[in-house]
Protein backbone atom coordinates (compact mmCIF):
# COMPACT_ATOMS: atom_id res chain seq x y z
CA UNK A 1 0.00 0.00 0.00
CA UNK A 2 0.54 3.87 -0.91
CA UNK A 3 0.59 5.82 2.14
CA UNK A 4 0.92 9.96 1.73
CA UNK A 5 0.53 11.64 4.89
CA UNK A 6 0.38 15.07 5.54
CA UNK A 7 2.90 15.73 2.66
CA UNK A 8 3.97 19.25 2.31
CA UNK A 9 6.54 20.20 -0.67
CA UNK A 10 8.40 23.23 -1.90
CA UNK A 11 10.55 23.74 -4.89
CA UNK A 12 13.44 26.25 -3.78
CA UNK A 13 10.98 27.62 -0.46
CA UNK A 14 7.93 28.00 -2.99
CA UNK A 15 4.87 25.40 -1.54
CA UNK A 16 4.00 23.48 -4.24
CA UNK A 17 2.20 20.92 -2.86
CA UNK A 18 0.27 21.22 0.86
CA UNK A 19 -1.18 18.80 3.45
CA UNK A 20 -1.91 15.46 0.84
CA UNK A 21 -3.16 12.32 2.48
CA UNK A 22 -3.24 9.53 -0.20
CA UNK A 23 -3.57 5.80 0.26
CA UNK A 24 -3.49 3.67 -2.99
CA UNK A 25 -3.76 -0.26 -3.31
CA UNK A 26 -4.15 -2.19 -6.41
CA UNK A 27 -6.33 0.16 -8.28
CA UNK A 28 -6.77 2.64 -11.11
CA UNK A 29 -6.45 6.07 -9.84
CA UNK A 30 -6.45 9.22 -11.96
CA UNK A 31 -4.80 12.04 -10.63
CA UNK A 32 -6.23 15.26 -12.26
CA UNK A 33 -6.59 19.18 -11.91
CA UNK A 34 -5.16 21.98 -14.34
CA UNK A 35 -2.00 22.85 -15.37
CA UNK A 36 0.68 23.50 -12.57
CA UNK A 37 -2.21 22.14 -10.10
CA UNK A 38 1.13 19.70 -8.54
CA UNK A 39 0.24 16.33 -10.21
CA UNK A 40 3.91 15.46 -11.69
CA UNK A 41 5.09 16.67 -8.65
CA UNK A 42 2.94 14.54 -6.36
CA UNK A 43 3.59 11.68 -8.91
CA UNK A 44 7.52 11.93 -8.19
CA UNK A 45 6.94 11.52 -4.39
CA UNK A 46 5.62 8.25 -5.06
CA UNK A 47 8.77 6.33 -6.50
CA UNK A 48 11.39 9.00 -4.24
CA UNK A 49 12.43 11.45 -7.20
CA UNK A 50 11.10 14.47 -4.47
CA UNK A 51 11.27 13.96 -0.80
CA UNK A 52 8.62 15.75 0.88
CA UNK A 53 9.63 18.63 2.97
CA UNK A 54 7.42 17.64 5.65
CA UNK A 55 5.02 14.97 5.71
CA UNK A 56 5.94 11.72 4.54
CA UNK A 57 5.65 8.95 1.80
CA UNK A 58 5.15 4.98 2.95
CA UNK A 59 5.14 2.63 -0.13
CA UNK A 60 4.74 -0.95 1.18
CA UNK A 61 6.27 0.13 4.51
CA UNK A 62 8.90 1.75 2.96
CA UNK A 63 9.87 5.48 3.95
CA UNK A 64 10.74 7.29 0.56
CA UNK A 65 13.16 9.48 2.56
CA UNK A 66 15.28 6.16 3.71
CA UNK A 67 15.34 4.56 0.49
CA UNK A 68 17.33 5.50 -3.28
CA UNK A 69 15.24 5.98 -6.28
CA UNK A 70 17.00 2.93 -7.34
CA UNK A 71 15.33 0.55 -4.30
CA UNK A 72 12.14 2.21 -4.84
CA UNK A 73 11.94 1.68 -9.06
CA UNK A 74 11.29 -2.01 -7.59
CA UNK A 75 7.89 -1.02 -6.12
CA UNK A 76 6.76 2.11 -8.25
CA UNK A 77 7.46 2.50 -11.50
CA UNK A 78 7.66 5.73 -13.16
CA UNK A 79 6.50 5.88 -16.68
CA UNK A 80 7.54 9.72 -17.89
CA UNK A 81 5.32 11.93 -20.04
CA UNK A 82 7.48 12.08 -23.15
CA UNK A 83 8.91 8.53 -23.71
CA UNK A 84 11.91 9.99 -26.10
CA UNK A 85 13.34 11.21 -23.14
CA UNK A 86 14.78 7.30 -21.43
CA UNK A 87 15.60 5.60 -24.57
CA UNK A 88 19.18 5.55 -25.33
CA UNK A 89 19.92 2.15 -26.42
CA UNK A 90 20.42 0.45 -30.08
CA UNK A 91 17.70 -1.65 -29.82
CA UNK A 92 14.28 -2.46 -28.15
CA UNK A 93 15.37 -5.39 -26.46
CA UNK A 94 18.83 -3.83 -24.59
CA UNK A 95 16.73 -0.47 -24.01
CA UNK A 96 14.03 -2.97 -22.02
CA UNK A 97 16.81 -4.93 -20.40
CA UNK A 98 18.34 -2.13 -19.14
CA UNK A 99 16.18 -1.55 -15.65
CA UNK A 100 16.41 -4.83 -14.89
CA UNK A 101 19.97 -4.98 -15.11
CA UNK A 102 20.69 -2.26 -13.20
CA UNK A 103 18.70 -4.26 -10.35
CA UNK A 104 21.55 -7.14 -10.82
CA UNK A 105 19.51 -9.36 -12.34
CA UNK A 106 20.98 -12.22 -14.02
CA UNK A 107 20.85 -12.29 -17.83
CA UNK A 108 18.33 -15.34 -17.98
CA UNK A 109 15.82 -13.40 -15.64
CA UNK A 110 16.68 -10.14 -17.74
CA UNK A 111 15.98 -12.27 -20.50
CA UNK A 112 12.54 -13.76 -19.37
CA UNK A 113 11.63 -10.40 -18.27
CA UNK A 114 12.02 -8.15 -21.54
CA UNK A 115 10.17 -10.85 -23.27
CA UNK A 116 7.10 -10.73 -21.13
CA UNK A 117 7.30 -6.81 -20.63
CA UNK A 118 7.29 -6.51 -24.55
CA UNK A 119 4.25 -9.10 -24.29
CA UNK A 120 2.38 -7.53 -22.39
CA UNK A 121 2.67 -3.95 -24.13
CA UNK A 122 2.28 -6.29 -27.24
CA UNK A 123 5.72 -5.35 -28.79
CA UNK A 124 6.47 -9.29 -29.44
CA UNK A 125 9.03 -9.39 -32.45
CA UNK A 126 10.11 -5.40 -31.80
CA UNK A 127 13.17 -6.98 -29.82
CA UNK A 128 16.02 -5.64 -32.45
CA UNK A 129 14.22 -2.64 -33.69
CA UNK A 130 15.79 0.33 -33.17
CA UNK A 131 13.51 2.84 -30.03
CA UNK A 132 13.39 5.82 -31.77
CA UNK A 133 12.22 4.31 -35.45
CA UNK A 134 9.08 3.23 -33.43
CA UNK A 135 5.60 5.15 -33.72
CA UNK A 136 3.95 7.37 -30.91
CA UNK A 137 2.17 4.60 -29.45
CA UNK A 138 4.67 2.20 -30.24
CA UNK A 139 7.33 4.13 -28.06
CA UNK A 140 4.99 4.59 -25.73
CA UNK A 141 4.35 1.09 -25.01
CA UNK A 142 7.85 0.64 -25.09
CA UNK A 143 8.26 3.32 -22.18
CA UNK A 144 6.15 1.19 -20.01
CA UNK A 145 7.71 -2.28 -21.13
CA UNK A 146 11.03 -0.45 -20.13
CA UNK A 147 9.42 0.02 -16.45
CA UNK A 148 7.17 -2.78 -16.35
CA UNK A 149 10.13 -5.54 -16.78
CA UNK A 150 11.30 -3.67 -13.46
CA UNK A 151 8.10 -6.09 -12.13
CA UNK A 152 7.10 -3.28 -9.76
CA UNK A 153 3.55 -3.40 -8.21
CA UNK A 154 2.29 0.14 -8.59
CA UNK A 155 2.83 2.05 -11.91
CA UNK A 156 2.75 5.88 -12.26
CA UNK A 157 1.61 6.86 -15.94
CA UNK A 158 1.79 10.88 -16.51
CA UNK A 159 -0.29 11.69 -19.62
CA UNK A 160 0.09 8.50 -21.44
CA UNK A 161 -2.16 8.95 -24.40
CA UNK A 162 -1.49 12.43 -25.23
CA UNK A 163 -0.44 13.79 -28.66
CA UNK A 164 -1.19 10.11 -29.24
CA UNK A 165 -4.11 9.28 -32.58
CA UNK A 166 -6.89 7.08 -31.65
CA UNK A 167 -5.31 3.96 -32.42
CA UNK A 168 -2.62 4.14 -30.64
CA UNK A 169 -4.43 5.60 -27.63
CA UNK A 170 -6.41 2.82 -28.01
CA UNK A 171 -3.61 0.09 -27.37
CA UNK A 172 -2.10 2.31 -24.31
CA UNK A 173 -5.64 2.36 -23.05
CA UNK A 174 -5.72 -1.84 -23.49
CA UNK A 175 -2.29 -2.49 -22.19
CA UNK A 176 -3.11 -0.27 -19.26
CA UNK A 177 -6.61 -2.10 -18.59
CA UNK A 178 -4.75 -5.49 -18.91
CA UNK A 179 -2.26 -3.92 -16.03
CA UNK A 180 -4.26 -3.28 -13.82
CA UNK A 181 -6.76 -6.86 -14.09
CA UNK A 182 -3.36 -8.28 -13.04
CA UNK A 183 -3.19 -6.69 -9.91
CA UNK A 184 -0.87 -3.32 -10.24
CA UNK A 185 -2.10 -0.37 -8.77
CA UNK A 186 -1.87 2.43 -11.43
CA UNK A 187 -1.80 5.94 -10.67
CA UNK A 188 -3.25 7.77 -14.26
CA UNK A 189 -2.35 11.41 -14.45
CA UNK A 190 -3.99 12.65 -17.49
CA UNK A 191 -6.15 15.80 -18.61
CA UNK A 192 -8.36 13.60 -20.63
CA UNK A 193 -12.04 13.13 -18.55
CA UNK A 194 -13.01 11.05 -21.37
CA UNK A 195 -9.96 8.49 -20.04
CA UNK A 196 -10.82 9.54 -17.05
CA UNK A 197 -14.09 7.94 -17.41
CA UNK A 198 -13.12 5.22 -19.13
CA UNK A 199 -10.09 3.87 -16.58
CA UNK A 200 -10.81 5.19 -13.32
CA UNK A 201 -12.23 3.57 -10.67
CA UNK A 202 -10.84 6.61 -8.21
CA UNK A 203 -10.41 10.09 -9.29
CA UNK A 204 -8.02 12.25 -7.03
CA UNK A 205 -8.61 16.22 -7.56
CA UNK A 206 -5.65 18.64 -7.00
CA UNK A 207 -6.29 22.64 -7.15
CA UNK A 208 -3.14 24.89 -6.04
CA UNK A 209 -1.88 22.23 -4.60
CA UNK A 210 -4.40 20.74 -2.12
CA UNK A 211 -6.36 17.52 -3.12
CA UNK A 212 -9.75 18.77 -3.21
CA UNK A 213 -11.48 15.55 -3.87
CA UNK A 214 -10.75 12.09 -3.31
CA UNK A 215 -13.54 9.04 -4.20
CA UNK A 216 -15.49 7.31 -7.13
CA UNK A 217 -15.48 8.66 -10.51
CA UNK A 218 -18.99 8.44 -10.42
CA UNK A 219 -18.96 11.28 -7.31
CA UNK A 220 -16.40 12.94 -9.23
CA UNK A 221 -18.21 13.52 -12.56
CA UNK A 222 -21.32 15.00 -9.97
CA UNK A 223 -18.84 18.22 -8.96
CA UNK A 224 -18.79 21.09 -10.68
CA UNK A 225 -16.06 20.98 -12.80
CA UNK A 226 -15.42 23.97 -14.20
CA UNK A 227 -14.50 25.94 -10.79
CA UNK A 228 -11.29 23.47 -11.38
CA UNK A 229 -10.62 24.26 -15.33
CA UNK A 230 -12.51 20.76 -16.48
CA UNK A 231 -14.83 19.41 -18.53
CA UNK A 232 -17.56 16.73 -18.11
CA UNK A 233 -17.24 14.30 -21.11
CA UNK A 234 -20.11 15.42 -23.50
CA UNK A 235 -21.31 11.24 -23.26
CA UNK A 236 -22.43 11.84 -19.27
CA UNK A 237 -24.07 14.66 -20.54
CA UNK A 238 -26.03 12.74 -22.54
CA UNK A 239 -26.82 10.08 -20.16
CA UNK A 240 -28.21 13.53 -18.15
CA UNK A 241 -30.31 14.44 -20.80
CA UNK A 242 -31.61 11.08 -21.42
CA UNK A 243 -32.32 9.86 -18.41
CA UNK A 244 -30.23 7.12 -18.00
CA UNK A 245 -27.95 8.51 -15.58
CA UNK A 246 -24.34 7.86 -15.34
CA UNK A 247 -22.71 5.63 -17.85
CA UNK A 248 -18.77 5.09 -19.30
CA UNK A 249 -19.00 5.30 -22.96
CA UNK A 250 -21.14 5.89 -25.84
CA UNK A 251 -21.73 2.21 -26.32
CA UNK A 252 -23.00 1.57 -22.61
CA UNK A 253 -25.28 4.57 -23.47
CA UNK A 254 -26.36 3.28 -26.82
CA UNK A 255 -27.21 -0.03 -25.00
CA UNK A 256 -29.33 1.38 -22.01
CA UNK A 257 -31.39 3.46 -24.22
CA UNK A 258 -32.06 0.26 -26.35
CA UNK A 259 -32.99 -1.48 -23.50
CA UNK A 260 -35.35 1.08 -22.34
CA UNK A 261 -37.14 0.95 -25.92
CA UNK A 262 -38.00 -2.68 -25.41
CA UNK B 1 15.17 27.41 -13.69
CA UNK B 2 17.26 30.88 -14.44
CA UNK B 3 15.25 34.05 -14.73
CA UNK B 4 17.16 35.62 -17.89
CA UNK B 5 16.60 39.67 -17.52
CA UNK B 6 13.78 39.93 -15.24
CA UNK B 7 13.15 43.73 -15.72
CA UNK B 8 14.85 45.60 -12.94
CA UNK B 9 15.94 49.16 -11.71
CA UNK B 10 19.41 49.25 -11.13
CA UNK B 11 22.19 51.07 -13.00
CA UNK B 12 23.67 48.33 -14.97
CA UNK B 13 19.88 47.46 -16.70
CA UNK B 14 19.67 51.03 -17.89
CA UNK B 15 23.34 51.19 -19.38
CA UNK B 16 23.68 51.09 -23.00
CA UNK B 17 24.08 47.36 -24.37
CA UNK B 18 27.54 47.83 -26.45
CA UNK B 19 28.86 49.55 -23.04
CA UNK B 20 27.89 46.32 -21.06
CA UNK B 21 29.12 44.19 -24.15
CA UNK B 22 32.69 45.85 -23.84
CA UNK B 23 32.49 45.69 -20.39
CA UNK B 24 32.00 41.93 -20.45
CA UNK B 25 34.73 41.87 -22.61
CA UNK B 26 37.38 43.69 -20.90
CA UNK B 27 36.17 42.09 -17.92
CA UNK B 28 37.11 38.55 -19.61
CA UNK B 29 40.21 39.41 -20.72
CA UNK B 30 41.14 41.02 -18.14
CA UNK B 31 40.89 37.77 -16.01
CA UNK B 32 43.10 36.42 -18.90
CA UNK B 33 45.53 38.83 -17.73
CA UNK B 34 46.36 36.84 -14.18
CA UNK B 35 47.10 33.76 -13.22
CA UNK B 36 47.76 34.38 -9.64
CA UNK B 37 44.80 33.22 -7.57
CA UNK B 38 45.91 36.09 -5.29
CA UNK B 39 44.62 38.53 -8.06
CA UNK B 40 41.98 36.56 -9.34
CA UNK B 41 39.83 35.98 -6.52
CA UNK B 42 39.63 39.12 -5.37
CA UNK B 43 38.90 39.88 -8.51
CA UNK B 44 36.13 37.66 -8.46
CA UNK B 45 34.40 38.88 -5.68
CA UNK B 46 34.52 42.58 -7.08
CA UNK B 47 32.48 40.89 -10.19
CA UNK B 48 30.15 39.99 -7.20
CA UNK B 49 29.77 43.07 -5.64
CA UNK B 50 29.39 44.92 -9.04
CA UNK B 51 26.32 42.23 -9.51
CA UNK B 52 24.84 43.10 -6.36
CA UNK B 53 25.18 46.42 -6.31
CA UNK B 54 25.31 47.81 -9.69
CA UNK B 55 23.19 45.01 -11.14
CA UNK B 56 20.98 44.82 -8.71
CA UNK B 57 21.29 40.91 -8.40
CA UNK B 58 20.79 39.20 -4.76
CA UNK B 59 23.99 37.00 -3.71
CA UNK B 60 21.23 33.85 -3.58
CA UNK B 61 20.57 34.85 -7.24
CA UNK B 62 24.52 34.65 -8.06
CA UNK B 63 24.64 31.57 -6.18
CA UNK B 64 22.22 29.81 -8.13
CA UNK B 65 23.49 30.99 -11.62
CA UNK B 66 26.43 29.37 -10.62
CA UNK B 67 25.61 25.91 -8.66
CA UNK B 68 25.28 24.35 -11.86
CA UNK B 69 29.26 24.67 -12.13
CA UNK B 70 30.10 23.37 -8.97
CA UNK B 71 31.21 19.60 -10.14
CA UNK B 72 33.24 20.82 -12.76
CA UNK B 73 34.90 23.37 -10.55
CA UNK B 74 35.07 20.80 -8.62
CA UNK B 75 36.86 17.93 -10.85
CA UNK B 76 38.94 20.75 -12.44
CA UNK B 77 40.32 21.55 -8.45
CA UNK B 78 40.68 17.70 -7.98
CA UNK B 79 42.34 16.74 -11.48
CA UNK B 80 44.94 19.47 -12.52
CA UNK B 81 46.88 18.25 -9.75
CA UNK B 82 46.90 14.51 -10.40
CA UNK B 83 47.91 14.88 -13.70
CA UNK B 84 50.58 17.89 -13.59
CA UNK B 85 53.72 18.09 -11.60
CA UNK B 86 54.76 19.59 -9.15
CA UNK B 87 51.46 19.07 -7.55
CA UNK B 88 51.71 22.71 -6.16
CA UNK B 89 51.61 24.25 -9.40
CA UNK B 90 48.78 21.28 -10.52
CA UNK B 91 47.42 22.82 -7.50
CA UNK B 92 47.45 26.42 -8.55
CA UNK B 93 46.35 25.63 -12.28
CA UNK B 94 43.57 24.02 -11.06
CA UNK B 95 42.15 27.05 -8.84
CA UNK B 96 43.30 29.23 -11.64
CA UNK B 97 41.38 27.50 -13.78
CA UNK B 98 38.17 27.27 -11.30
CA UNK B 99 38.20 30.80 -10.53
CA UNK B 100 38.19 31.93 -14.40
CA UNK B 101 35.36 29.78 -15.28
CA UNK B 102 33.33 31.15 -12.43
CA UNK B 103 34.81 34.42 -13.16
CA UNK B 104 33.46 33.89 -16.92
CA UNK B 105 30.36 32.76 -16.07
CA UNK B 106 29.40 35.26 -13.74
CA UNK B 107 30.10 38.12 -16.16
CA UNK B 108 28.20 36.81 -18.76
CA UNK B 109 25.30 36.24 -16.47
CA UNK B 110 25.54 39.86 -15.23
CA UNK B 111 25.31 40.81 -18.80
CA UNK B 112 22.29 38.63 -19.69
CA UNK B 113 20.37 39.38 -16.35
CA UNK B 114 20.93 43.26 -17.36
CA UNK B 115 19.96 43.16 -20.75
CA UNK B 116 17.28 41.99 -22.73
CA UNK B 117 17.41 40.24 -25.83
CA UNK B 118 16.53 42.79 -28.36
CA UNK B 119 18.94 45.10 -26.58
CA UNK B 120 22.09 42.56 -26.51
CA UNK B 121 21.34 41.97 -30.25
CA UNK B 122 21.01 45.35 -31.00
CA UNK B 123 23.98 46.30 -28.82
CA UNK B 124 25.80 43.49 -31.32
CA UNK B 125 24.66 45.35 -34.42
CA UNK B 126 25.88 48.54 -33.77
CA UNK B 127 29.18 47.50 -33.00
CA UNK B 128 29.64 46.09 -36.08
CA UNK B 129 29.06 42.51 -35.60
CA UNK B 130 26.81 40.71 -37.99
CA UNK B 131 23.13 40.55 -36.29
CA UNK B 132 23.34 36.29 -36.74
CA UNK B 133 26.11 36.39 -34.47
CA UNK B 134 24.38 38.52 -31.87
CA UNK B 135 20.89 35.92 -32.40
CA UNK B 136 23.07 32.84 -32.12
CA UNK B 137 24.97 33.71 -28.66
CA UNK B 138 21.28 34.68 -27.19
CA UNK B 139 19.37 31.99 -28.51
CA UNK B 140 22.37 29.38 -26.94
CA UNK B 141 21.97 31.52 -23.75
CA UNK B 142 18.23 31.48 -23.67
CA UNK B 143 18.37 27.78 -24.06
CA UNK B 144 21.06 27.13 -21.18
CA UNK B 145 18.00 26.84 -18.71
CA UNK B 146 16.23 24.93 -20.85
CA UNK B 147 18.61 22.32 -21.33
CA UNK B 148 19.23 22.50 -17.82
CA UNK B 149 15.45 21.37 -16.85
CA UNK B 150 15.72 19.22 -19.96
CA UNK B 151 18.53 17.52 -18.62
CA UNK B 152 17.29 17.24 -15.16
CA UNK B 153 14.33 15.54 -16.11
CA UNK B 154 15.73 12.89 -18.38
CA UNK B 155 18.23 11.84 -15.27
CA UNK B 156 15.05 11.67 -13.51
CA UNK B 157 13.47 9.20 -15.82
CA UNK B 158 16.98 7.07 -15.73
CA UNK B 159 16.95 7.08 -12.11
CA UNK B 160 13.18 5.48 -12.09
CA UNK B 161 15.25 2.41 -14.33
CA UNK B 162 17.30 2.02 -11.49
CA UNK B 163 19.84 4.17 -12.95
CA UNK B 164 22.64 5.32 -10.36
CA UNK B 165 25.41 7.64 -11.04
CA UNK B 166 26.88 8.22 -7.69
CA UNK B 167 27.86 4.59 -7.74
CA UNK B 168 30.99 2.42 -9.73
CA UNK B 169 34.43 3.57 -11.09
CA UNK B 170 35.29 6.94 -13.12
CA UNK B 171 34.79 4.86 -16.07
CA UNK B 172 32.12 3.35 -15.25
CA UNK B 173 30.26 6.30 -14.38
CA UNK B 174 31.17 8.16 -17.82
CA UNK B 175 29.86 5.27 -19.38
CA UNK B 176 26.72 5.55 -17.39
CA UNK B 177 26.47 9.35 -18.66
CA UNK B 178 25.74 8.45 -22.14
CA UNK B 179 21.75 7.34 -20.46
CA UNK B 180 21.52 11.17 -20.05
CA UNK B 181 23.79 12.21 -23.06
CA UNK B 182 22.13 10.45 -25.62
CA UNK B 183 17.96 11.19 -24.92
CA UNK B 184 20.04 14.68 -24.62
CA UNK B 185 21.23 15.08 -27.21
CA UNK B 186 18.26 13.90 -29.62
CA UNK B 187 15.69 16.53 -27.69
CA UNK B 188 18.68 19.44 -28.39
CA UNK B 189 18.72 18.40 -31.89
CA UNK B 190 15.00 18.02 -31.92
CA UNK B 191 14.43 21.55 -30.57
CA UNK B 192 17.07 23.11 -32.96
CA UNK B 193 15.50 21.52 -35.82
CA UNK B 194 11.82 23.11 -34.57
CA UNK B 195 13.58 26.36 -34.27
CA UNK B 196 15.18 26.67 -37.83
CA UNK B 197 11.54 26.13 -39.29
CA UNK B 198 10.35 28.98 -36.51
CA UNK B 199 12.68 30.99 -38.02
CA UNK B 200 12.24 30.74 -41.62
CA UNK B 201 9.12 30.42 -41.48
CA UNK B 202 9.08 34.39 -40.07
CA UNK B 203 11.60 34.85 -43.01
CA UNK B 204 14.53 34.97 -41.45
CA UNK B 205 17.77 35.60 -43.51
CA UNK B 206 15.07 37.15 -46.56
CA UNK B 207 16.73 40.88 -47.05
CA UNK B 208 19.84 41.12 -46.22
CA UNK B 209 19.77 44.69 -45.02
CA UNK B 210 17.69 44.60 -41.68
CA UNK B 211 16.16 47.64 -40.29
CA UNK B 212 15.05 48.14 -36.82
CA UNK B 213 11.89 49.43 -35.02
CA UNK B 214 13.90 50.20 -31.76
CA UNK B 215 17.13 52.54 -31.38
CA UNK B 216 19.49 52.84 -28.85
CA UNK B 217 21.38 55.99 -28.22
CA UNK B 218 24.86 56.64 -25.68
CA UNK B 219 23.90 58.77 -23.37
CA UNK B 220 26.22 61.27 -21.16
CA UNK B 221 26.28 58.54 -18.27
CA UNK B 222 27.21 55.66 -20.91
CA UNK B 223 30.05 57.78 -22.20
CA UNK B 224 30.82 57.91 -18.60
CA UNK B 225 30.87 54.24 -17.66
CA UNK B 226 32.70 53.83 -20.80
CA UNK B 227 35.32 55.69 -19.74
CA UNK B 228 35.63 54.18 -15.93
CA UNK B 229 35.99 50.59 -17.97
CA UNK B 230 38.29 51.53 -19.85
CA UNK B 231 40.52 53.34 -17.51
CA UNK B 232 39.91 50.19 -14.96
CA UNK B 233 41.33 47.95 -18.15
CA UNK B 234 44.20 50.18 -18.73
CA UNK B 235 45.10 50.09 -14.76
CA UNK B 236 44.68 45.93 -15.10
CA UNK B 237 47.34 46.23 -17.92
CA UNK B 238 49.62 48.36 -16.13
CA UNK B 239 49.63 46.29 -13.16
CA UNK B 240 50.25 42.87 -14.99
CA UNK B 241 52.62 44.46 -17.57
CA UNK B 242 54.24 47.58 -15.71
CA UNK B 243 54.06 46.49 -11.94
CA UNK B 244 54.26 42.82 -12.94
CA UNK B 245 51.40 41.74 -10.14
CA UNK B 246 49.54 38.88 -10.48
CA UNK B 247 51.72 36.56 -13.00
CA UNK B 248 53.44 33.16 -10.76
CA UNK B 249 56.06 32.32 -12.99
CA UNK B 250 55.55 28.50 -14.41
CA UNK B 251 59.13 27.24 -13.53
CA UNK B 252 59.95 23.75 -12.61
N1 LIG C 1 11.72 21.80 -11.23
C1 LIG C 1 10.90 22.79 -10.80
N2 LIG C 1 11.42 23.88 -10.18
C2 LIG C 1 10.61 24.85 -9.71
N3 LIG C 1 9.28 24.85 -9.82
C3 LIG C 1 8.70 23.79 -10.42
C4 LIG C 1 9.48 22.71 -10.95
N4 LIG C 1 8.65 21.80 -11.49
C5 LIG C 1 7.40 22.29 -11.34
N5 LIG C 1 7.42 23.49 -10.69
C6 LIG C 1 6.25 24.29 -10.30
O1 LIG C 1 5.45 23.54 -9.40
C7 LIG C 1 4.08 23.69 -9.70
C8 LIG C 1 3.44 22.33 -9.95
O2 LIG C 1 4.00 21.80 -11.14
P1 LIG C 1 3.67 20.35 -11.69
O3 LIG C 1 4.58 20.10 -12.84
O4 LIG C 1 3.69 19.38 -10.58
O5 LIG C 1 2.17 20.57 -12.21
P2 LIG C 1 1.28 19.58 -13.08
O6 LIG C 1 -0.01 19.48 -12.37
O7 LIG C 1 2.00 18.33 -13.38
O8 LIG C 1 1.07 20.44 -14.40
P3 LIG C 1 0.88 19.95 -15.93
O9 LIG C 1 -0.57 19.58 -16.05
O10 LIG C 1 1.20 21.18 -16.70
O11 LIG C 1 1.81 18.83 -16.19
C9 LIG C 1 3.98 24.63 -10.88
O12 LIG C 1 3.68 25.91 -10.39
C10 LIG C 1 5.36 24.59 -11.49
O13 LIG C 1 5.67 25.85 -12.06
MG1 LIG D 1 2.77 17.40 -15.21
Amino acid sequence: MIRVRDLHFAYDGREVLREIDLDMESEVVALVGQNGSGKTTLAKHLNGLLKPTKGSVEVDGLDTREHTVAELSRKVGYVFQNPEHMFFEETVFREVAFGPRNLGLDEDEVEKRVKWALRSVNLEGYEDRTPYSLSGGEKQRLAIACILAMKPRYLVLDEPTTGLDAKNGESVIRTIERLHSEGHGILLITHDMELVLRLAERVVLLHDGRKVFDGPVEEFFSLDLHDYGLDKPEVLLLGEVTGVGFVRSVSELVKALAGDGE
Amino acid sequence: MYPFYPQRDSLLSSLDPRVKIIGTALGIASIMLYNDPKVLLPLFLLFVLVGKYLGGISLREQLALMKPLLPVVIITIVVWPVIYKPRVMGLLFGITFAVRLLTFALLTFLLLMTTSQRELILGFVKLGIPYEFGLTISIALRYIPTLYMLSRNIMDAQKSRGWEIEKGSFITRARKMTAVLIPLLVASLKTAHELSIALESRGFGASKKRTFLYDIRMRRRDYIAMGIIVILFALSLYARYGLGIGHVELRY
